[in-house]
């Protein structure tokens, strides 16, 4: 319905090349213009840091209480303070942040690897195997997945690989609608046609022409889906369905840290901080991403 | 004494870029005199459009004019948005490239040129409404008052291209600037739309303004004509006078390579090397001076000026002397005829035997229910035999690439039979006939760039169809040479990427590629209406040697007659999904006996003002109905220009018996009772 | 027009039919109401346990299917939806709490709604401007906080800004003081209540609306359309107002519906922390009580929600665009 005017020389230029530029470094150099992507990179290599070896630096074990220091501010021995139970602020937000991250690193790539399989192998192949993938699609979409999502793990008292599990279920079909709505556009492409033509099998089109043109669409996507599961595990875990005691979340620690929040706001203000930070930084790197490997999206937009 | 409404003085033009800015127009002047018609031509990159834009204060964000624009003594240039927008649509009314996206879809077209009214008058809405109905019965939409109330996506392109230039009369404007009026356009309804904009023209009183790249269109239209080459004019003068004697050697290039569609025997055309050079490199001299055959040692030090010639004839060129009174073909070189090989009877490479195609209309987005069936192609038979091509002729919505993609498919059509080198590919094939008769039949189609995947090199791109085959890699990477040997490029570009090439380059991978398995037949569906016009002939000349060479046979689907005059042994016209006329080359131009194909001939314009502007034209009424629902007889028949002569009892018959194809001894066959 | 509208509210039904009766399966599967009973002291034997289920039909003596049936004839004939495994009626719940909810998710949607397209209509007119590179840093940083942060970081302020003024400026808790009399002062509380629970989803909520409404217009800004609107003489606000705006506005619009679902996810968290007693903090408690009537009451009410949303928006669809209202 909308089309779009060129922005640089009006008419089009078919005429001679510029400097061949190798694809790749292409790419890394315009991620590297964006500094605010920059900034998230660096941000999100201190917190995979502060994940993998933070329970090791400090002196304290996660589940350690020490009982001479209940409910303490941030000091010397326990750098962010400690909790009714005496356990480490420090440690635990490391270990939960760890349990975060595992969570939604295996679930955004389990998701968008099923989601591009499905979306562009429905689109490809159409037919009724479309038709019916689409349907199933749509009845998931409109299923209370947040409901089931609690049900199940209320059931099975928060086992995190189920929720791995259980999120990639219910994460799959968003992505896999938007890759599937994007190949129905590339399956249309004259060279997919051209390469049926020529006598080139179904398997081999789909797997050399159609998912490479979805790379930059899928990494974009790995990025933002990491962000999405983290927020829907921290609200789960945040209600007391997701990762549950002994086990440790960011979630879960936010949950025990809203109950004191006006006369230890620390116990607060540790997991909040991680996760926002972690979440601002894996945006950027994400719109970095997006305008890197496909500029032509308006819904960039850097100047 | 005609009045002087429009001056440029010095234009230049600069759009930003990634590399940085880039001077899409170099110092253009140009006058404009009421009521009569400057045609500016040129090609990519030549500046045109943005010399249009900037007229109209229209260009996008970041882009620059600088010089003068003169309307009645004010520069348009110096305005803000507010005043500017005052002089648009009151003073300059401006018809665009693309009707289809052209009008807002969320208002009536109705609402649109009412509104378009009352910017500028202070009239009721009653009254605009009826100054709307006014306009859109001048411009020639049927019913008017009833169609104000529709959509744009209830009309067709041909008439939202109406609808446009009623928005740009509405009020009374002393200037009309039309950007490639016609090109998105079929051939029949271009010379509608051409006529409208005559009209639109008388009624005004205004100076036209028109943009193009076809010189069949200035020669029917343009009072003067202006060359713009790489952002500056190269040429100007009265339109008969530079047909009959061009000064700058790319417009005689221009006028040698363009076909025409009523030329004579069928000669090669003349090319000119190279391509229209970007705006993002300029070189310090002629920006001709790589393809011009004239050159000297100083076309590359200074860029020459616009001076005058002769009174009203100027041009930018020192060797302009050199030019006057040759022909193109003598300054840029002939390519050499391939030798005109017809074998007596050869095998027939394709027979198709009533072919029919159909497609279910269905609406509702969830279930979906079939409301009628859209009839693409019916009952179409043809041939092809080996070394001649057969051009498939028609509009949009007659079905002939339908008919290509379902020859294509190898499979036992819808209804009718389908036989390639004499194997009818309806039976149980084995995997290796199969095979053999994929490699057989090639294709090339009509936009190079989608038709390559960008993310392949070349190597890869030319190697697909040989690996499909079970060709090693030894012998893949020799062939890969040697097709690239074939078509003219040079051996060492297999690692780039298509994007890295031109059009006519990238047309020339296509057609490699689809010969990599030596096919005896090759499919072209319209192989050079994307490319510019001064690359077109270089491509069909390609295609011509080839054909020679290496003993191949063609089936070309083009809309473009002139294009298929010069290429063509034999043509099948098509409307609506039927072969309306079929026959030899010859015969069908020199005497068409079908009232589509004489209509159809005569809307191609011709690139000679005499002949052009005073030929007989035949301009068709109204629009192609929709192949959902067609007529029990001839499909013609609603817009048959003979109908109107014929008895009574014939015209019943067309309207109650469809008409099959009848030979006449010595001349083809046509569908039409009245033939 | 009513015949689209209604065409469309009879799909949604079904469909709410559809969602309420599929939860039914999934709660009795994944949900134990005998647990309720197991702590209790004495201990039950098992045949207590199921006889004191059975006047609620959650007995686990039944089938599923029987299950099914009997509460499907009590919502149908009686519009009863069931008891807690401890005999609560559910209906005695909804109404006040669905109310509660109904308000919050209200005001949430549309404050966030017309906050986020009158910051996306700005921005898009203004590219590049401060305005817009300021509200893209904001929106990075509120799309990504999770519900409870920001629902907490809301307490911890209303917290020192009463402490600051040494009265209670902002409530954090509960939907109404208890104890207020008279209309005015009833209103006045009861919105002073809801300010931060609002702001909460508003927050959250109007990025989206935001950002997807700043690309629409910008891709609108650009179309072929708005030139030609241009060239008949519009300056450039006002055939991006008349012309590009209303076209841009539609799917903004009609999408609308599909942000609810998120909208209540969001109030479920936004009920915890502000301590409102609606249909969210019932979703929590219906499943740690093993609750399952009052799980599928929840499951309704969400499809209900976002039906009503739905329809609210294929409306103002048939009010925006005239090619709707001429097929």
């Amino acid at each position: 319905m909308i089309t779009t005017l060129p922005t640089s020389a009006p008419d089009d230029s078919p005429a001679p090349p510029p400097p061949r530029l190798g694809r790749a470094r292409l790419y890394v150099r315009r991620f590297a213009r964006n500094r605010p992507a920059g900034a998230g990179v660096v941000i999100f290599l201190v917190l995979f840091g502060y994940a993998a070896i933070g329970g090791h630096v400090s002196r304290w074990n996660w589940s350690d209480q020490d009982f001479l220091a209940l409910t303490e501010p941030p000091g010397a021995s326990h750098w962010f303070g400690t909790n009714q139970g005496g356990n480490d602020v420090f440690t635990q937000s490391a270990h939960g942040l760890q349990r975060s991250l595992v969570i939604a690193l295996s679930v955004s790539v389990l998701t968008v690897v099923i989601s591009a399989v499905v979306g562009a192998g429905a689109a490809y192949l159409g037919g009724r195997v479309e038709r019916w993938t689409l349907a199933v699609i749509h009845f998931l979409l409109v299923v209370p997945a947040f409901l089931i999502l609690a049900l199940v793990s209320n059931r099975v008292s928060g086992d995190w690989r189920v929720l791995i599990l259980l999120l990639t279920l219910f994460g799959w079909m968003f992505t896999a609608r938007v890759i599937w709505s994007v190949s129905t556009s590339l399956r249309e492409r004259d060279y997919v046609l051209m390469a049926e033509f020529m006598g080139v099998s179904r398997r081999r089109i789909v797997a050399r022409h159609i998912i490479p043109h979805l790379g930059a669409l899928l990494i974009v996507n790995l990025t933002l889906g990491v962000v999405t599961t983290v927020l829907s595990e921290t609200a789960l875990s945040f209600l007391g369905f997701g990762v549950k005691t002994p086990d440790v979340s960011l979630g879960s620690l936010l949950a025990d840290g809203s109950v004191t929040i006006s006369s230890a706001p620390w116990l607060f203000a540790a997991p909040a901080g991680l996760l926002v930070l972690l979440t601002v930084a894996l945006t950027l790197i994400g719109d970095g991403l997006r305008d890197a490997l496909d500029p032509t999206s308006t819904a960039g937009g850097h100047g | 004494m005609t009045n002087l409404v429009l001056s440029i003085r010095d234009l230049a033009v600069t759009f930003p870029s990634e590399r940085g800015p880039v001077e899409a127009v170099r110092g253009i002047g140009l006058d404009l005199f009421a009521g009569r018609t400057l045609a500016l031509v040129g090609e990519s990159g030549s500046g045109k459009s943005a010399t249009a834009a900037s007229i109209m204060g229209l260009l996008p964000v970041g882009a620059q004019a600088r010089g003068e624009v003169l309307l009645g003594g004010r520069d348009l240039l110096a305005l803000d948005d507010r005043r500017m927008s005052a002089v648009r649509g009151k003073r300059i009314g401006m018809v665009f490239q693309d009707p289809l996206s052209a009008l807002t879809p969320i208002f009536s077209v109705g609402r649109q040129v009412a509104d378009a009214v009352r910017v500028h008058t202070r009239v009721s809405k009653a009254a605009a409404r009826e100054r709307a109905v006014e306009l859109l019965g001048l411009v020639g939409i049927s019913q008017p008052r009833r169609r104000a109330r529709d959509f744009p996506h209830q009309f067709s392109g041909g008439m939202r291209q109406r609808v446009v230039i009623a928005l740009a009369i509405a009020n009374n404007p002393d200037l009309i600037i039309a950007d490639e009026p016609t090109t998105a356009l079929d051939v029949t309804v271009q010379a509608q739309i051409l006529e409208v904009l005559e009209t639109a023209k008388a009624e005004t009183g205004a100076a036209v303004l028109l943009i193009t790249h076809d010189l069949g269109v200035v020669a029917g239209h343009a009072d003067e004509v202006a060359v713009m080459y790489a952002g500056r004019i190269v040429e100007r003068a009265e339109v008969r006078e530079l047909f009959a004697t061009p000064a700058m050697p790319y417009t005689l290039g221009l006028l040698g390579s363009m076909p025409a569609p009523d030329a004579g025997r069928r000669l090669p055309l003349v090319p000119i090397e190279g391509e229209p050079p970007s705006p993002a490199q300029r070189l310090p001299g002629c920006p001709f001076e790589p393809r011009c055959p004239l050159a000297r040692a100083d076309c590359r030090d200074k860029e020459p000026a616009l001076t005058e010639l002769r009174p009203l004839h100027q041009v930018a060129c020192v060797r302009a002397e050199h030019v006057a009174g040759r022909r193109p073909g003598d300054v840029f070189g002939r390519a050499e005829q391939p030798p005109v090989d017809t074998p007596a009877a050869a095998e027939a490479v394709l027979r198709v035997v009533g072919l029919s195609r159909t497609f279910p209309v269905t609406s509702g987005a969830v279930l979906r229910r079939r409301v009628g069936t859209l009839h693409a192609v019916s009952e179409v038979s043809f041939d092809v035999r080996a070394g001649e091509t057969v051009c498939l002729v028609g509009e949009s919505g007659s079905g002939k690439t339908t008919t290509l993609l379902e020859i294509m498919r190898l499979r036992p059509p819808e209804s009718g039979s389908l036989e390639i080198l004499g194997t009818d590919v309806a039976g149980s094939l084995p995997a290796s006939e199969r095979r053999r008769l994929r490699q057989a039949v090639q294709i090339v189609m009509q936009d190079p760039q989608a038709a390559l995947d960008p993310r392949l090199p070349v190597f890869e791109l030319l190697a697909e169809p040989l690996l499909a085959a079970g060709s090693g890699a030894e012998a893949t990477r020799d062939r890969i040479a040697e097709l690239l040997n074939l078509v003219g490029l040079p051996s060492d570009i297999v690692d780039r990427f298509p994007a890295a090439f031109s059009g006519g380059q990238r047309q020339r991978l296509t057609i490699a590629r689809a010969l990599a398995t030596r096919p005896r037949l090759l499919v072209l569906d319209e192989p050079v209406s994307a490319l510019d016009v001064s690359v077109r002939a270089g491509i069909l000349n390609l295609l011509a040697r080839l054909k020679a060479q290496l003993g191949l046979a063609y089936l070309v689907v083009a809309h473009d007659l002139a294009v298929v005059r010069h290429i063509a042994d034999r043509i099948a016209v098509m409307y609506l999904g039927h072969v309306v006329e079929i026959g030899d080359a010859e015969d069908l131009f020199a005497r068409p006996r079908h009232p589509y194909t004489q209509a159809l001939l005569s809307a191609v314009p011709v690139p000679d003002p005499v002949r052009e502007r005073s030929r007989e034209r035949i301009v068709l009424r109204g629009e192609q109905p929709s192949a959902a629902d067609l007529p029990t007889g001839c499909v013609f028949n609603d817009r048959c220009q003979r109908r109107p002569t014929l008895t009574a009892r014939l015209q019943q018959r067309c309207a109650d018996q469809r008409p099959s194809l009848e030979p006449v001894p010595g001349g083809t066959e046509a569908a039409c009772h009245a033939a | 027009m009513f015949r689209y509208v209604a065409r469309k509210a009879a799909g949604w039904l079904i469909m709410i039919i559809l969602a309420t009766n599929a939860t039914f399966f999934l709660a009795s599967w994944f949900l134990d109401p005998r647990s309720n009973y197991r702590e209790l002291r004495p201990v039950r034997t098992d045949e207590q346990i199921a006889h004191a289920l059975e006047p609620y039909g959650l007995s686990p003596s039944w089938s599923v299917v029987h299950r099914w049936w009997y509460w499907l004839s009590d919502v149908v004939l009686r519009f009863d939806w069931g008891h807690s495994p401890t005999g609560v009626p559910v209906n005695s719940e909804i109404p006040q709490r669905a109310l509660v909810s109904g308000q919050l998710i209200l005001l949430g949607t549309v404050s966030a709604v017309v906050l986020g397209i009158a910051l996306g209509v700005y921005t898009a007119t203004r590219q590049y401007g401060a305005v817009d590179r300021a509200g893209q840093a904001v929106s990075i940083v509120l799309f990504n906080i999770p519900t409870a942060v920001s629902a907490l970081a809301l307490v911890l302020g209303a917290v020192w800004l009463n402490q600051r003024f040494g009265t209670t400026v902002l409530h954090v808790a509960g939907a109404n003081t208890p104890g207020v009399e008279g209309t005015w002062p009833t209103v006045v509380d009861r919105a002073d209540h809801l300010v931060l629970p609002t702001l909460n989803l508003t927050l959250l909520g109007y990025v989206s609306w935001h950002l997807t409404q700043r690309a629409l217009l910008l891709d609108a800004l650009n179309a072929d359309f708005v030139r030609t609107a241009r060239a008949t003489g519009l300056t450039r606000s006002q055939a991006i107002r008349r012309h590009a705006l209303r076209a841009s506005l539609i799917p903004t619009v009609t999408s609308v519906a599909f942000s609810i679902p998120a909208v209540f996810t969001g109030a479920i968290v936004t009920e915890t922390v502000f301590g409102w007693e609606g249909m969210g903090r019932y979703f929590t408690q219906t499943i740690s009580q093993n609750n399952v009537d009052g799980v599928v009451a929840v499951a309704a009410f969400g499809a209900a929600a976002t039906a009503v949303g739905a329809i609210l928006s294929d409306i103002a669809t048939v009010a925006l665009d005239p090619r709707v209202r001429a097929s």
